[in-house]
């Protein structure tokens, strides 16, 4: 056993000055975001029941910390923001007797969530999560506004080379239905086609004996990125209505983002899937970045989840890690230490009156200002301005 | 520039000499010296020489952006990348062997047996996913037909190329796993951000594999 009051957790460590500066300025700058855009912030406990995450597709139970309460009900820690955010929405009383459709709930976070990521690795097992959940609106309209906050995030939060990738996981399940695949081989091809992996494609196609056609089509899918071109392309390819609505919705989406001036920034990528979580059941998106080999963004539409908790509740929604946002930056070279304090202030035994004036006057300014302890001399003060980079040291003697 | 994970031995040779005959030049890659980055500016490549079971992991962190490795080593670490080329070479099997005695049906009377390997997350879904069975896995990290002589295990789970190893060890073939060869991976973001550079990459490699 290490002597481990010494040390932090596996998978867990520090924010040090000047990286937490920039961290919580960034927060604040996200929350005025989110607030211009009529979204309502909330806290939700750090320790949920762990039956809220315990449905197929939601997570893989190993990744919650878990743990149990004085009654021994199993609990977790807070593993995401919108499935706590799912379970609080189908609590609102007022949508009981109210159509959500009609003033859909406007919420959003910036929380640490907790996650077994993977043993002795260097993905961290906490991390800061800003997001919105728009919640009771199946409009496009929804989607464009929450994609829009997200790339606005992004780039509030310093990250100049954004690329957002947008999908549809629709599009794939219509092309399943036409060529007859089951639960088994749908699951495989998915899987394979979020893998851009051809050759498990190729072979389950020939396996299962499909047309040349579907056989060209399944295979384009991870290939298929561009924007509006794409979008044509491949509704020249599907004949399932469920894949064509799909392909509609991406061209409504797109074609409002490009009005809205956010179009350099979004790419349309065939490909995506859900991935790990697969509640998603729309559109669906990834955001991009230099230095971090994770998407920094992740968001869609999950029109079936508060039904899980009771409430029938269309919603999309996205989060941005603030902890990927930062690797990023400081590996994109964003300075992030810390400014020196403005004054240092000393005084004599019997002068600490005037010291302490003097000092708030100056906070009254907005200057950081140490008063010295310990009896700090003329020469101490002045040593240790030099030292620290303090642009003023003051000495009442 | 495109930063290049490559697995130490035959497979680094074998994947230096497709990039050149695809058009890349490679002759910082085939510096023999020890160094672990392999520079060329000129060249905009950049190659780093990992332990074959770390290619996956520099390429899922985005350290590398493009990764050479086999398909074993894949299925083993199960990271989340793109898997983009299969390159045909480095064919071999996963099999389950063990000694004569135990083939045609007769290791499936053994429960829950003991195995040896050096692939216990493959083993185990193999066992548990497809056969239905528990089993003990013991790992090990090189001469794993020892195990089942000396008593350490019923059967192992590994690699076999031509099966001398096994055949002169009185062991064989039982079942096959999962087919095996080198495999092209990409990280997800870089075949996003850098998509200009890797993309045309992946199509020359390809086309090399066509014409082997």
């Amino acid at each position: 056993m290490i002597d481990a009051k010494f040390y932090t957790a596996d998978g867990f460590t520090d924010t040090l000055p000047g990286i937490c500066a920039f961290k919580k300025k960034t927060e604040g700058d996200l929350r005025e975001l989110f607030r211009l855009y009529g979204y309502k912030e909330i806290e939700t406990p750090g320790i949920e029941y762990l039956d809220i995450y315990s449905r197929p597709g939601f997570v893989k139970e190993e990744n919650l910390y878990k743990m149990t309460d004085q009654k021994g009900r199993l609990l977790t820690l807070r593993y995401d923001g919108t499935i706590p955010a799912a379970r609080y929405a189908a609590g609102v009383k007022e949508f009981d007797s109210f159509d959500p459709k009609l003033a859909p709930l406007r919420l959003c976070y910036i929380e640490n969530m907790y996650r077994f990521a993977e043993s002795g690795g260097g993905k961290q097992s906490e991390f800061t999560q800003a997001g919105v959940e728009l919640m009771g609106s199946a409009d496009f309209d929804a989607d464009v506004e929450v994609i829009e906050i997200a790339i606005r995030s992004a780039l509030s939060a310093g990250i100049r080379d954004l690329q957002i990738s947008i999908g549809q996981v629709r599009l794939f399940e219509g092309i399943a239905n036409e060529a007859g695949l089951d639960e088994k081989n749908r699951n495989i091809i998915r899987e394979a086609i979020s893998r851009r992996d051809t050759v498990t494609i190729e072979k389950t196609c020939d396996m299962l004996g499909l047309s040349d056609d579907m056989k060209q089509l399944l295979l384009m899918l991870p290939d298929a990125s561009g924007t509006f071109d794409v979008i044509e392309d491949l509704k020249g390819r599907v004949s399932d209505p469920q894949s064509a609505r799909a392909l509609d919705n991406l061209k409504h989406i797109l074609t409002a983002l490009e009005e809205d001036g956010f179009i350099k920034y979004v790419s349309v990528d065939a490909g995506l899937t859900g991935g790990s979580v697969d509640y998603y059941t729309g559109v669906i998106f990834k955001g991009f970045t230099y230095g971090v080999g994770f998407p920094i963004i992740s968001g869609g539409r999950y029109d079936n989840t508060v039904a899980v908790f009771g409430k029938e509740m269309e919603c999309v929604g996205f989060s941005l890690s603030l902890t990927l946002v930062l690797t990023a930056l400081m590996r994109q070279g964003v300075s992030m230490e810390e400014k020196p304090v403005d004054a240092i202030i000393g005084f004599e035994l019997g002068q600490r009156g005037k010291a302490y004036a003097e000092a708030e006057r100056l906070r009254s300014e907005g200057l950081s200002v140490i008063l010295a302890t310990d009896g700090m001399s003329k020469a101490d003060i002045e040593a240790y301005a030099k030292s620290n980079g303090v642009g003023r040291a003051v000495y009442f003697g | 520039m495109l930063t290049i994970a490559l697995s130490k031995g035959r497979l680094a040779n074998k994947a230096i000499e497709l990039l050149e005959n695809a058009g890349y030049d490679c002759t910082a890659a085939k510096d023999e010296s020890r160094k672990l980055i392999l520079e060329d500016e000129k060249a905009g490549l950049r190659f780093i020489m990992a332990k074959p079971a770390d290619v996956p992991t520099y390429v899922e962190y985005g350290a590398a952006d493009i990764g050479f490795v086999g398909k074993d080593t894949l299925l083993e670490e199960g990271r989340d990348l793109y898997e983009v080329v299969d390159l045909k070479y480095g064919k071999c099997r996963l099999c389950v062997a063990g000694p004569v005695s135990l083939k045609d049906g007769r290791l499936d009377l053994i429960p829950n047996k003991r195995i040896g390997t050096k692939y216990p997350n493959i083993t185990r879904a193999y066992f548990e996913g497809v056969k239905k069975e528990s089993v003990e896995i013991i790992k090990l990290n090189g001469s794993i037909e020892l195990a089942p002589l000396i008593g350490l295990a019923d059967c192992i789970v590994d690699i076999v190329e031509s099966g001398r190893t096994l055949k002169e060890n009185g062991l064989d073939v039982i079942e096959t796993v999962a087919d095996i060869s080198a495999r092209v991976v990409v990280n997800r973001v870089s075949m996003k951000m850098k998509s200009d550079e890797i993309r045309p990459m992946i199509e020359k490699i390809k086309e090399q594999v066509a014409l082997e």
